[in-house]
């Protein structure tokens, strides 16, 4: 119980942070919804029953408005050396790694579910509202794997000189599994106003690939943080 | 010999390498409940890197440190709980208020009677008018006062100092060493690591030469001639004090 407790207490801290600046979320919407227009002005009409190639455009998007997040996990612990105090605190490495990890999940999400309406009039023709459960679970998926490499990767990079460059370099080489099952599923949903039954091999590649990412960071934190 | 010696704070054959660079050698030394370590030496010694392996911020490669006797090593988390760490950066949150970050930490070490706690240290480092203020709006001397409180919070026995005066303008000097000297009264146990030869002998028990990574003096302060101490250290650091 401590231990969850410890963690909300990070997230808190993050959120009641970002609230107040506001620099990671700006920046974040800003991109994704410039991207969405500027492919919307660059395809158009073009991407009309193309459902895989709209599903691909919108998480090029996502992914890199991610990163921008993800680079500046880490930035305000590094400040006046905050990232000692909480290694100070009597907890393991790995609350530190969840109560990250877990406020950048919530911040990608309010990003994604701001751009996904605009994406919605872009791009989509059919109507999918009767599978939206099914792309929020593929968006939930999707951002746990996203949240757990990204914080783990961007307190790797933290430490490094070109830290902004960092993290995309070592990010999207181990964020490919994500990206192709997240395509895959948005395309699938996009393009049936039935239940697409193919949609759920893609759910379960994504959620062991949440598991395998959570518990790598789980057991390595640790060891990042330390050397 | 023992895991851990009785003293409060034994360090024995600790040595650090970070690559191939060796930073601390073969380092021992004890201290014992309500002393005042001055660890002196010139940038580069090794005295930072000492505060955070007995902080437990980073790991030693060889030796054993024992707080309390906690053997570091093998139970970092308990050994946290003893530990407040005052360095020359802050550890606090400029977006966040005075009361925000302090009860943040609070909360991180499980602090009961949390809001009690705040007000109180708040009161004794003057900043209770300021306690709903950006911490980014505080001057240095503010921020040191209230990394103090931040350390202070869970109550810890150690207190370890990393060059705790550096940047503090006078006034804020006076204030962090009447600060401290109020808490050695409460028989807390101090590791100060500096270059700053006045303000290490103001406070010390007890003394160590850091150079290059290995103890080249160490003794009570009561039994110094400080006179000769100080030809000792410009010996080892080449007059820059």
């Amino acid at each position: 119980m401590n231990y969850l407790r410890r963690i909300l207490t990070i997230v808190g801290k993050d959120i009641a942070a970002e609230i107040r600046t506001k620099e990671m979320m700006n920046s974040m919407i800003v991109f994704v919804l410039l991207t969405l227009v500027i492919f919307n002005f660059a395809f158009g009409e073009r991407l009309e029953g193309a459902a895989e190639a709209s599903a691909g455009i919108l998480w090029v998007a996502f992914l890199f408005a991610a990163v921008l997040g993800l680079n500046r996990v880490f930035v305000h612990e590094k400040d006046e050396g905050c990232l000692d105090g909480l290694m100070l605190c009597p907890v393991d490495r790995s609350v530190i790694y969840f109560g990250k990890a877990l406020a950048s999940l919530i911040f990608i999400s309010v990003v994604e579910l701001i751009a996904l309406p605009i994406f919605a009039i872009f791009f989509i023709r059919t109507s999918f509202l009767v599978n939206l459960w099914l792309l929020i679970l593929v968006l939930i998926l999707s951002n746990v794997g996203i949240a757990a490499v990204g914080t783990l990767l961007s307190a790797i990079s933290i430490n490094t000189k070109a830290r902004d460059l960092m993290l995309p370099i070592l990010f999207f080489p181990v964020i490919v599994p994500i990206l192709i099952a997240a395509v895959k599923s948005t395309g699938l949903i996009i393009s049936s106003p039935s239940l697409p039954g193919d949609v759920f091999v893609w759910l379960r590649m994504l959620a062991i690939y949440d598991i395998i990412f959570m518990l790598v960071g789980f057991l390595t934190f640790e060891y990042v943080l330390e050397e | 010999m023992p895991e851990c010696a009785p003293s409060l704070i034994s360090v024995c054959g600790l040595s650090k390498t970070f690559g191939r660079r060796r930073v601390l050698e073969d380092i021992d030394f004890e201290v014992k409940k309500g002393e005042f370590l001055a660890i002196f030496g010139p940038n580069g010694a090794g005295k930072t890197t000492l505060i955070k392996i007995l902080a437990t911020l980073i790991l030693s490669s060889s030796g054993t440190v024992c707080l309390d006797g906690i053997e570091l090593k093998k139970d970092p988390l308990t050994a946290r709980e003893r530990i407040g760490l005052i360095s020359h950066e802050s550890l606090l949150y400029g977006d966040l208020t005075a009361h925000e970050n302090l009860r943040f930490y609070g909360r991180m070490f499980g602090v009961s009677n949390l809001e009690e706690r705040i007000s109180h240290l708040l009161e004794k480092v003057e900043l209770e008018h300021r306690k709903f203020d950006l911490v980014r709006t505080f001057s240095r001397g503010m921020q040191q006062r209230l990394s103090i409180a931040r350390a202070l919070l869970h109550e810890p026995s150690i207190l370890l100092l990393d060059e705790p005066h550096s940047g503090l303008d006078p006034h804020a000097t006076e204030i962090l060493d009447g600060i401290l000297e109020d808490l050695r009264k409460d028989d807390h146990t101090f590791i100060m690591a500096t270059h700053n030869l006045e303000k290490g002998l103001n406070h010390a028990t007890s003394v160590l030469i850091l150079s290059q990574g290995r103890i080249v003096f160490g003794g009570r302060k009561d039994a110094l001639d400080i006179s000769d101490f100080r030809k000792t250290y410009d010996s080892y650091v080449g007059g820059h004090v």
